[in-house]
């Protein structure tokens, strides 16, 4: 018992060592907090400085955190992920970063510069930097994570920021009811997949995630209680990535949102959801069915439907719009779909990161990543004038008329960026989608592979809307006049995307390998029951009782 | 399955409580209604405000800063309840082991992440009261 306690606390410690990303995150955050706060508008202004220099410290930390060679995370789930994950968190963030320079403050700072005092209380610009950071650091927790608890509480670290970058994101009234309706929501998935937490744990009495796996290795058949909390903890976790049938909240949050937020929105959240579901099912394991390399039945049902469900919805809906936040927001539902299908097709063949689904659905989160970043500051960076005078965000798709002419760096990034959302060879979202159909194809999931296809097929049709509004359209007079937003910084998101997709794409080969080996499955080491049972350290058992439970229930089974 | 609870009789203690605590608030009531005197009058059909004398209705709105200061509040309260694991612990270590300014480095931060809720605190105006 000593000895357990002992392990468990060393246990705690040894951790801190792989959260140096998140602290740098978190001490950037306290500064940002305080700076948004002061007298001196250059004070003030150096927090977006501070903020995209914690993320390039996190970023350079992510590089060096330990990875799939430390002994200790010889037994974790996925022993190699935190490196790759938390590089492509920070630098998704510093990619981010620009485009959500403006958001906050804009009527509020003109009112200081004419001569007005500045009080504190009114400035929101710092609240907003740290809530990004904070929500980040989210994300980055949810790598982190190896135990129910810490993912519960790593998701709403990463959501809670947001439901507020919503709420203050635009001073209309929509931005308010977009926060309101996605906090609820938000409030009800979380509901939802705690509740399967709670099964999860009453069945197998440990919330530790390795723990979990391991006893489950042991036994043939799956206690029903336990898949029944599996999927719903799944289903709870598929709002995060806006996934069939926790997507309704998509479209009007992400119009109400300013594009900017609504831009991040579908990154964060995302990757979170994703990193989260991939621990989840892979403490299931591919090693059920016939076969012996598929998900537990029920648990490939649920995630099939989901994901055949999710695209099609998705594409389908993203047809019928004629505002492009929501056409994109409808994009991201369907993309989530797309990564689903790299959950069910699972680990594929050893060492062979082109047949892995993991792979490729992490891959695909990347390839997704920088290119709805594109798209999405690429809208933000333009506004209109309405026939009112005053000026408004570009929303609808016939705004975007004859932007590559009129603004040729802002419209060709969008051009770029919706190519690669479509799937166009050579670029980047080309090759994502080639390793999840061929994960697809290695599992023998044919039927979601023409599900697949046939999405995607359905998907040019309003991408390729998009394109030929900015390239071809013509804008006549009676249109609202294009301009440049206020906030420059917005562009260089919009150009630094569409250059990731056309670049990254020449990377293709190392950053896929990177994403098989961030995936390669922890080993399940085997429960020894009886002799050896007294002397194994208590790896992954947060509460020393439990270990001692499990110690003396391999006693009693011993004959 | 090592844990798993394919019995349901380990839950029956779980519901005689569930019952003891149902049928206790039940019987009180009944039994009140059932035993108890029962006199009516203006004054017994007052709200009871501590023996003070009602002087207007409770649904009054409060300013929007005593919420912030209760918020306020509970950013230190849980700061002690953290403090209190840690002293436990500071306490049994022996002055020779070399984590010691580690350990006293941790909580220091911990303490540092509450001065820099204050001072933003303190910027917004929380504790100006005019």
């Amino acid at each position: 018992m000593t000895l357990a306690l002992a392990a468990g606390g060393s246990e705690i410690i040894e951790r801190l060592h792989y959260l140096h990303p998140e602290m740098a995150l978190f001490a950037a955050t306290c500064v940002v907090m305080v700076l948004g706060l002061s007298k001196s508008l250059a004070a003030r202004k150096s927090a977006a400085i501070v903020t995209g220099l914690g993320l390039i410290a996190a970023a350079w930390l992510s590089l060096r955190s330990p990875g799939a060679e430390t002994e200790a995370l010889k037994e974790a789930i996925l022993p190699g992920v935190m490196p790759y994950a938390k590089t492509l968190i920070a630098v998704m963030g510093l990619l981010a970063l620009p485009m959500l320079t403006g958001v906050v403050d804009r009527a509020y700072e003109r009112d200081v510069a004419r001569g007005r005092a500045f009080d504190p209380l009114r400035a929101t610009r710092g609240e907003f930097y740290a809530f990004f950071l904070f929500s980040l650091t989210g994300v980055m927790l949810c790598v982190t994570a190896d135990d129910l608890i810490w993912i519960f509480l790593a998701l709403e670290l990463t959501s809670l920021p947001t439901y507020i970058m919503v709420a203050m994101s635009s001073g209309r009234l929509r931005a308010q009811e977009a926060a309101v309706k996605y906090f609820f929501l938000g409030a009800f998935s979380a509901a939802i997949f705690l509740y399967g937490f709670a099964l999860i744990y009453g069945v197998m009495g440990t919330t530790s995630l390795p723990e979990i796996r391991n006893a489950l290795a042991q036994s043939d058949e799956l206690n029903p209680m336990l898949l029944l909390g599996f999927i719903l903890a799944i289903v709870g976790v598929s709002f995060k990535i806006a996934a069939v049938p926790m997507h309704f909240y998509t479209p009007d949050v992400y119009q109400g949102a300013a594009t900017s937020v609504a831009g991040y929105l579908a990154f964060a959240p995302k990757a979170a959801g994703i990193l989260v579901l991939i621990m989840l099912v892979s403490v299931l394991g591919w090693t059920h069915g016939a076969t012996g390399i598929t998900l537990p039945a029920e648990i490939r049902v649920t995630l099939w439907v989901m994901a055949a469900l999710t695209m099609t919805v998705g594409n389908v809906l993203a047809l019928l719009q004629d505002n492009v936040k929501r056409m994109l927001a409808y994009s991201s539902v369907a993309h989530s779909g797309y990564m689903l299908v790299g959950l069910i097709a699972g680990p594929g063949r050893e060492g062979d990161a082109a047949t892995s689904g993991l792979a490729a659905a992490l891959f695909y989160l990347l390839s997704y990543s920088v290119m709805t970043l594109g798209a999405f500051a690429a809208i933000a960076s333009l506004e209109k004038r309405t026939i009112k005078g005053e000026m408004v965000e570009v929303e609808l798709l016939s705004d975007l008329n004859s932007v590559c002419r009129t603004y040729p760096a802002v419209g060709w990034s969008l051009v770029v960026c919706a190519l690669s959302l479509l799937g166009m060879p050579p670029l980047f979202g080309f090759f994502g989608k080639l390793a999840l159909f061929t994960s697809a194809w290695e599992a023998n999931e044919k039927i979601l592979v023409v599900v697949l296809a046939i999405n995607s097929a359905v998907a040019a049709f309003y991408y390729l809307r998009i394109a030929a509004a900015a390239l071809f359209e013509e804008r006549d007079e009676f249109e609202d006049r294009l301009a440049l937003g206020p906030a420059p910084w917005r562009r260089l998101t919009a150009v630094a995307g569409a250059a990731g997709v056309v670049g990254l794409a020449l990377f293709v080969s190392p950053l896929l390998r990177g994403s098989g080996d961030a995936t390669q499955l922890g080993s399940q080491q085997t429960f020894i029951a009886g002799v050896d049972a007294e002397n194994r350290p208590a790896q992954g058992i947060v509460n020393p009782s439990i270990a001692a439970t499990i110690r003396a229930d391999a006693e009693r089974e011993q004959p | 399955m090592l844990l798993a609870v394919s019995d349901l009789s380990v839950y029956v203690p779980i519901g005689i409580l569930v019952l003891m605590a149902v049928g206790f608030a039940v019987a009180n009531i009944a039994l009140t209604l059932i035993i108890g005197p029962s006199r009516e009058g203006a004054v017994k059909g007052q709200a009871y405000e501590s023996g003070m004398n009602p002087l207007m209705s409770a649904r009054k709105r409060f300013n929007v800063r005593f919420y912030i200061l209760a918020m306020i509040f509970l950013l230190f309260d849980v700061e002690v309840i953290f403090l209190y694991p840690w002293a436990a612990t500071f306490g049994q270590m022996s002055p020779q082991t070399p984590e010691g300014a580690v350990f006293l480095g941790r909580i220091m931060f911990f303490l540092f992440t509450t001065v820099v809720a204050f001072i933003y605190a303190y910027r917004k105006g929380v504790f100006r009261f005019d």
